[in-house]
């Protein structure tokens, strides 16, 4: 099949000419929302950039990204993932009457066909998926690495097609904790069994000592607000892949579960004895967190001096 | 008015079944996608306040069609019990495997079919593909707005008010009717039928339709290879007896032993 592959996203999101580069021979071209350095795209092998640099809400950018799929023959397109993405690329997607396989790891183009293998079933399971004709991808950027390859990239300006059918009537700007959770080595992560906000003071004093980073379950961040939502795990929230996992009052349901399984030790601490995340833990301990903690965590400060 | 919900009989994953290394979806569980009774439930509420009817629709994606018939029946009484109205159900050898691309088709199509509608809910995203792009397919194929992530949910005449959850902002929009909305975990807690609502729901009607009955041909564009389970191999090491001091001396050495703490 005729294959041009388009990547779709700002210029932090480069790390998705990675995933576009194992269409090997193939044209790769960049859509590129807000400013960036052209030639650092080029440098990668992109030959053209269309630059959209009007902020557009999401029913607009998929008008946008469907008539430059259509006026391009992209059979191949690659965007990054987030809430904005996952809004406007489905709509996009169907409109061209095509497929749109999320959390993709690898591609293999085999003849006329293409195998994308992804997480799926609630990121229980890797799929391998066949697909023939257009197909769009989406992937966290962070996960693929491009290699150099320099040409030319030509730049062309991007004229958004506007349509207004939803009315922003005002936005609020949301706390953000400045962690990058996904990069942490070491991570105590708080659930629903800690009873106040104020409490989680407890797992603050415990990563302090370890020098980890906290991490919650979703209704710590999404319910309850008591983190910023750089600081929730799981499916909907970040993935991670610490060497150690701590894991306190969170129960272990598999929409947990799917955003740490790659964590390397994971020591769980919950009172109940039943709590399915023993059951997925290296090291557990059966005790209320609020005796268990403190004398946690001042053995650790005793044996680790700090 | 009439609001039209979209559930999802997703793959319990909880309880992926696996046979020689593969993930054996035919003899899985099913389950009514979580958030997806939050959109009943929202649906209900908006019928609760403003009147008109409830109608749920679901395609049927994991096979053996025979057997999966009566498990989905089950299924869909749960949420019939929770106050929708009735339920259309969507089952065809050509969908199972199929990609959402049809599966938003076959949705509009029904829709379509039911002339009357004002509002469209869906969920935020499913347990099992977790893409959420159902919601906006549809909303795309129909021709309608569509607001996704919302947290609050507000009927205003002939507009829909809602607030949405994103990464960074909450944004407040509106859009006229119809429209579709993505509704998130957070916005509601579904309710547990009462026994007198579950066995009211015996009598409601789910209407079983093939893509003969909607008239619609549509050919696959995705083949699904294999599943293959990620399993992690844990020491389940599990740490119930002693005082609290011998227990935190027990995972402290642990820790110390699996090379992750340094004495000084
Ligand atoms: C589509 C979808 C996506 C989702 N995405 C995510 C996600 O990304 N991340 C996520 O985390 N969840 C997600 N969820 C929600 C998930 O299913 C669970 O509801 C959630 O993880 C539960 O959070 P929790 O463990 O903190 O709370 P609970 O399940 O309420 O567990 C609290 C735990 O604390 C223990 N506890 C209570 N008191 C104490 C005490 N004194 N000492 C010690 N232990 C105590 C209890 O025994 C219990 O096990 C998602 C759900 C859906 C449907
Ligand atoms: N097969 C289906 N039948 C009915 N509704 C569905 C189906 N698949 C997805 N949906 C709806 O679309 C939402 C998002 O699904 P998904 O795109 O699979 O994450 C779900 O929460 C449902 O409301």
């Amino acid at each position: 099949m005729a294959m041009g592959v388009l990547v779709v996203g700002s210029i932090g999101d480069i790390g998705l000419v990675g995933l576009a580069q194992r269409f090997r021979g193939q044209d790769v071209h960049y859509l590129l929302t807000g400013q960036g350095d052209v030639v650092q795209l080029g440098r990668y092998g992109v030959s053209r950039v269309y630059q959209l640099t009007t902020g557009i809400d999401e029913y607009s950018f998929s008008e946008t990204l469907t008539d430059l799929v259509n006026r391009g023959s992209y059979s191949i397109i690659i965007t990054p993932v987030n809430r904005f993405y996952r809004t406007a690329v489905p709509m996009a997607a169907q409109r061209l009457s095509a497929p749109l396989l999320t959390d993709v790891i690898d591609v293999k183009p085999i003849d006329n066909e293409l195998e994308v293998v992804l997480n799926s079933f609630g990121n229980r399971a890797q799929v391998t998926v066949k697909v023939t004709g257009r197909v769009l991808l989406m992937a966290p950027p962070a996960r693929f690495k491009p290699s150099e390859n320099p040409v030319n990239a030509s730049i062309e300006p991007l004229q958004p097609r506007v349509v207004n059918v939803v009315k922003v009537v005002s936005t609020e700007g949301k706390a953000k904790g400045g962690v990058r959770i996904e990069d942490a080595e070491l991570i105590v992560a708080v659930g629903r069994g800690f009873r106040r906000r104020e409490d989680l003071k407890l797992a603050f004093e415990l990563a302090e000592v370890l020098g980890a980073e906290v991490g919650c379950s979703r209704p710590i961040a999404a319910d309850l607000k008591w983190l910023s939502e750089d600081h929730w795990i799981g499916l909907s929230g970040r993935r991670v892949r610490p060497r150690l996992y701590i894991a306190i009052g969170i129960s272990g349901q598999p929409q947990h579960l799917a955003g740490m399984m790659e964590s390397r030790t994971v020591v769980v601490i919950n009172n109940d004895p039943n709590a399915p995340f023993f059951r997925n833990c290296d090291y557990g301990v059966v005790e209320d967190l609020y005796s268990f903690i403190p004398v946690l965590t001042r053995r650790l400060r005793d044996i680790l001096k700090r | 008015m009439d609001v039209v919900v979209l559930v999802k009989l997703a793959l319990d994953t909880g309880q992926l079944r696996v046979s020689e290394g593969k993930v054996d979806v035919e003899s899985t569980p099913l389950k009514v996608s979580d958030i997806d009774r939050n959109a009943v439930e929202e649906a209900v509420r908006v019928r609760e306040r403003v009147g008109g009817l409830v109608h749920v629709v679901s395609i049927l994606k994991y096979g053996p069609i025979q057997r999966r018939l009566q498990e989905a029946e089950g299924l869909l009484r749960e949420v019939l019990a929770m106050g929708a109205d009735d339920a259309y159900l969507v089952a065809d050898e050509a969908l199972i495997g199929s990609d959402q691309s049809v599966t938003a088709k076959v949705i509009a199509s029904i829709i379509r079919r039911l002339g009357k509608y004002d509002l469209v809910i869906a969920g935020e995203a499913t347990v099992d593909g977790y893409t959420g792009q159902v919601g906006p397919r549809v909303a795309a194929e129909l021709g309608i707005p569509v607001v996704t992530y919302v947290r609050e949910l507000r009927i205003e005449g002939s507009r829909v008010v809602a607030k949405r959850d994103l990464e960074d902002a909450v944004q407040t929009v509106e859009t006229p009717l119809p429209a579709l909305v993505t509704v998130t975990r957070e916005i509601n807690t579904p309710r547990i039928p009462t026994l007198l609502q579950i066995r009211a729901a015996v009598r409601k009607p789910i209407g079983k339709l093939t893509l003969a009955d909607l008239g619609l041909t549509l050919k696959p564009t995705i083949k699904v290879e294999s599943a293959v389970p990620m399993q992690v191999k844990r020491r389940g090491v599990v740490i119930r007896e002693g005082t609290v001091d011998e227990k935190a001396d027990r995972l402290v050495q642990a820790l110390i032993q699996e090379g992750l703490l340094t004495p000084r």
